[in-house]
This record gives structure tokens, C-alpha cells and sequence, in this order.
């Protein structure tokens, strides 16, 4: 048997050995080496997200995003049938459609001292606001990613990493964008963007990726 | 053997809750296997999928594994022996199942999952879940109104095991870490349980008497800490809670707990057995496996149209 104190001198050996050795860090560590589990989950979606945000993302939701008010007008007939010709729905009837969508509005009314900052628009000269423009850091839901059909939930471990994706897209998006300083009431903005609808009276609340607006 | 016996068999084999009249001219079976009924939750997918099922001509084997993977196992022996055409599953555990799913497969009978996940793709016709971080934040921004975004408050977790309950977590934290005067003193495991919700309700209100709000990841905990909070004479505390049971909604009716977030479980059972209808007629569900079906936030505004995990329109 070793006896007691053999091993701290063994320990003290070994550390007095360490600076002889060079740690390489190699490129194909990074990826190849993140933990499948939710302690990798950080690295993963951030790699995700670098891969495809500026060069999916945003071209997709450019080329396919409708018009605010032709959206709104078959919305008003029915969201499944304004869904059926403009939205995507990866999940199939238990959730929301989701829309690219982009328009131009004059600011009715703002909140951006909350954390959840947002403008709202009046995109049909009526007065009213009728869109919402979630500026941030608080936003709701996952708009972007759901109606990326890059993004695969089949493809993804579990709901958790799933998540943390609508999340790193949401976050990538706002720091793309710059909210008006001062008051910007009564200014005209012009958006790009996504947005979800669970139900034709639901607020359109967009989530930019795109946003002017006009001195 | 028919029909007749082999469901008899099955019967006597395993705990066994309750099956459709056999009919005269024996129809497809669709077998049903979740955990126990005794959570009402569990006993709405078992009642929503046995529904449509009947409404589409199956005859139904309802079998419950009661979070045991071994017996999960033995209900996947009993179905296939009953001759089952397809299998609508709540599992016994993320890993633990993939190879129970995997057994049926072998022998050509799709599986679709509701509620929860399996850790692997590809072996599952349709894996249905509740989108349980859209229906979180929903929580959250509710919590976060009803708190004014500011005051301490403690948060109920549930078992440190399923999914569910880390994304929930996950789900609270992204939105009411954003407020920097909403103050969490006391974040505690309460195992899905009321009991233990209680016990540890009472501990956390003796250390953190200043508790303005409780956030909870179910609504079981909810009952249990709302319990607590009526004992200790603290009914002015916030508490929020997650499902959308009956028990929350007859709660915030009386003006107790103040909301909580639906998970449509028996459209979601329902939506299994129409995937699994299309799936065994037409070889395709027309569908991603992996779907996420959206939550809904349930107060005092909506309480009065919801029962049994469906809300009326």
C-alpha cells in the first residue's frame, strides 16, 4: 500500500510537469466538443445563430414578407385562409401562424422606457395604431425562428434547446436595430419583420429585423 | 384469438381502466397509454384521445403505466398483443421510453407521443408537446403585471427530472429577470406535489415574511402553496400557477390564485388520434414529428369558460 503521503508528492510532481506541456487548441475542438446536453446548449444555438441568421433569416424573411395591409385585409376574412396564402405553421393546427411582414406607419403612441419597449403604428391613415413594434430587450414569442423553415423542432434534443434558439434569434435581431432617441411621435417608420397570430383579434405585435425611421 | 379475448388477456395481464364496447364487427384499435389518472390531467388526454377515437370508428385500450418505464414497457407488450393498430403514448421518461416506442415500430405499429418528448427523433410517428416556454412567459408577463414589477417573491419548481419543469423555469426566468425590483428569495423543488408544496410554503413564508408573489410550475404546487398562504393568513400573496386545472380555476373564481396557463391537453390527445387516423390511412400524417402546440393564459377574464383542460369559445 502507498503510503499517505506519497500521493501529494506524486501531485506536486505532476503540477511541476505541467508547464513542459503546450495545450493546443485546435478549431474543430470548439464545435466537436460541446456537450449534447443542456449544459452545450449556449454554444450550440450561438453557432446556429451565426450560421444562419444574416444569411437565411433575414434574406428569407425579405423575400417572402407581405405587406402589412394586404395581411391585415385577409386576416379579417379569416386567419387560416390568410395563413393558407402568406404564413408558415411548421407545428401544424395547435399553434400559431406565423408571417414576414413589412409596412410603413406613422408613431401613434410609444413606450420606450419599459423594458419591454414598443411603438405603435398607424399603417392605414386612420388614427388608430394598428401594429405593434416590439423594440426590446423584453419581447414575446419566437416569430423569427418559427417562421425560419431552416429551424426544425424534429431536429433539435428537446423543447429546452428549442427555446434558447427563439431566444438567441430575438436577441440577434434587436441589437440590429436602433429604437429612435427622443420623442418620436408622429414620425414615419418603415419595418421589416415577423410576427405570429394565434387568433385574427390577436394585436399584431412584429418583431423588426429591419427598422427606419424617417427624420 | 379474438378481439374479445385478446383484450380480455390484456386485462388480466396489466392494470387496465377501461376499454370501449367491442363492437360486433371488430373495428381498428387504438391503445392509450399514459400516467395515472388520479392527476386529472393525465385522465383528460386518456378521456380526449378515448373520445376521438370512438368518434372515428376505433375501438379503444386504455392502459396507464403510472410513470413506471418497466410497466410502460409491459402495456407496449400488452397493446401489440391486443393487435393494436397505432398507440397514442404520454411517456414514463424522456430516455427510458425511446425503447418501448422503438418495440412497436419493429412490428409496423406507429406511436404518437402527447405532452411529452422522447430524447430521439426518428422512432415516434408524431411527437405533440405544449409549447411549455411560450405558455412560461405567458405566466411570467402575467406574474410580472399582477406583481406591479416589483416585491419579492419564491418560486416552486418542479421535479428536477422531466422536462417540463426546467423549461418552465427557464420560461418564468427569461421574462421576470428582465424586471431588476422583482427580487426571487426563495426558489425550491417541490416535486409536482401539493403535500410538499405546502410543507414548503410554510418554510419559505417563516424566512421570507416580505413574499409578495409565488410563481409556480404547476398547478398542483399552486393548491398546495395557496394552502399554505390561507393558513398563515396571507391570501394578499400573488400566486400563479401552471395546466389549467379545474381545482386553479375554481380558485381564481373565488378570487384566490390569480391565473395559470392552460395546456390544451385534450385537444392535444385529440390532435394525436387524428394524426394517427390520417397516418394508418394515408401512410403519412402530413406533418413535422416534433410539433408544439400553444398555451393559454388563464384569470379571473377567462376562468369561467374553461373545464376539464379545454376552454369554450
Amino acid at each position: 500500500m502507498l503510503k499517505p503521503f506519497f500521493l501529494p508528492v506524486c501531485l506536486v510532481a505532476a503540477l511541476c510537469l505541467l508547464p513542459a506541456c503546450k495545450i493546443v487548441k485546435t478549431d474543430q475542438a470548439s464545435s466537436d466538443e460541446t456537450p449534447a446536453g443542456p449544459e452545450g446548449d449556449e454554444t450550440r444555438v450561438s453557432l446556429i445563430v451565426e450560421d444562419s441568421f444574416a444569411s437565411n433569416v433575414i434574406p428569407n424573411i425579405k423575400s417572402t414578407a407581405t405587406d402589412i395591409s394586404t395581411l391585415q385585409k385577409a386576416v379579417a376574412k379569416g386567419l387560416d385562409a390568410a395563413g393558407d396564402a402568406y404564413g408558415v405553421r411548421p407545428s401544424g393546427a395547435g399553434s400559431s401562424w406565423n408571417f414576414a411582414v413589412t409596412g410603413k406607419g406613422k408613431i401613434v403612441a410609444h413606450n420606450l422606457t419599459s423594458r419591454a419597449a414598443t411603438l405603435d403604428l398607424d399603417t392605414n391613415s386612420d388614427g388608430q395604431g394598428d401594429i405593434i413594434l416590439q423594440l426590446g430587450p423584453v419581447v414575446k414569442g419566437s416569430a423569427l425562428r418559427d417562421v425560419s423553415p431552416t429551424y426544425v423542432f424534429t431536429n433539435f434534443r428537446d423543447q429546452i434547446e428549442f427555446a434558447k434558439l427563439g431566444r438567441a434569434l430575438n436577441t440577434a435581431a434587436l441589437a440590429g436595430i436602433t429604437p429612435p432617441a427622443g420623442d418620436p411621435s408622429g414620425k414615419t417608420v418603415t419595418f421589416v419583420g415577423a410576427t405570429s397570430l394565434r387568433s385574427a383579434s390577436d394585436p399584431i405585435r412584429v418583431l423588426p429585423i429591419e427598422l427606419e425611421v424617417a427624420q | 384469438m379474438n378481439l374479445k379475448r385478446r383484450l380480455l388477456v390484456a386485462t388480466m395481464a396489466l392494470g387496465f381502466v377501461a376499454s370501449a364496447p367491442v363492437f360486433a364487427n371488430a373495428a381498428d384499435l387504438i391503445a392509450i397509454i399514459t400516467p395515472g389518472h388520479d392527476n386529472p390531467f393525465f385522465k383528460a388526454e386518456a378521456d380526449g384521445a378515448a373520445a376521438r377515437a370512438k368518434e372515428l370508428g376505433y375501438e379503444t385500450l386504455v392502459l396507464v403505466h403510472d410513470d413506471d418505464a418497466n410497466k410502460q414497457s409491459q402495456l407496449f407488450d400488452s397493446a401489440i398483443a391486443a393487435g393494436a393498430k397505432a398507440i397514442i403514448l404520454d411517456n414514463a421518461g424522456a430516455n427510458a421510453s425511446v425503447a418501448a416506442v422503438q418495440k412497436a415500430k419493429d412490428v409496423e405499429i406507429p406511436s404518437f407521443l402527447i405532452d411529452r418528448e422522447i430524447t430521439k427523433s426518428g422512432v415516434a410517428v408524431s411527437q405533440i408537446v405544449s409549447n411549455n416556454y411560450q405558455g412560461a412567459q405567458l405566466g411570467a408577463e402575467e406574474f410580472v403585471r399582477l406583481m406591479g414589477e416589483t416585491g419579492e417573491y419564491a418560486e416552486l419548481v418542479g421535479k428536477e427530472s422531466d422536462t417540463n419543469a426546467g423549461i418552465r423555469s427557464s420560461g418564468y426566468h427569461d421574462v421576470i429577470d428582465q424586471y431588476p425590483d422583482l427580487k426571487m428569495v426563495a426558489q425550491q423543488s417541490a416535486n409536482w406535489s401539493q403535500t410538499e408544496a405546502y410543507a414548503i410554503m410554510e418554510t419559505m413564508l417563516q424566512a421570507n415574511p416580505g413574499i409578495k408573489g409565488v410563481i409556480s410550475g404547476n398547478d398542483t404546487m399552486a393548491m398546495g402553496a395557496w394552502a399554505a398562504l390561507e393558513a398563515a393568513g396571507r391570501t394578499d400573496v400573488i400566486v400563479v400557477g401552471f395546466d389549467g386545472s379545474n381545482d386553479v380555476r375554481d380558485s381564481i373564481m373565488k378570487g384566490g390564485i390569480k391565473a395559470t396557463v392552460l395546456q390544451p391537453a385534450y385537444a392535444q390527445a385529440q390532435m394525436a388520434v387524428d394524426q394517427a387516423d390520417k397516418y394508418l390511412k394515408t401512410g403519412s400524417t402530413g406533418l413535422d414529428e416534433k410539433q408544439l402546440m400553444d398555451c393559454v393564459l388563464v384569470n379571473a377574464d377567462n376562468a369561467p369558460k374553461l373545464e376539464t383542460f379545454a376552454l369554450s369559445n
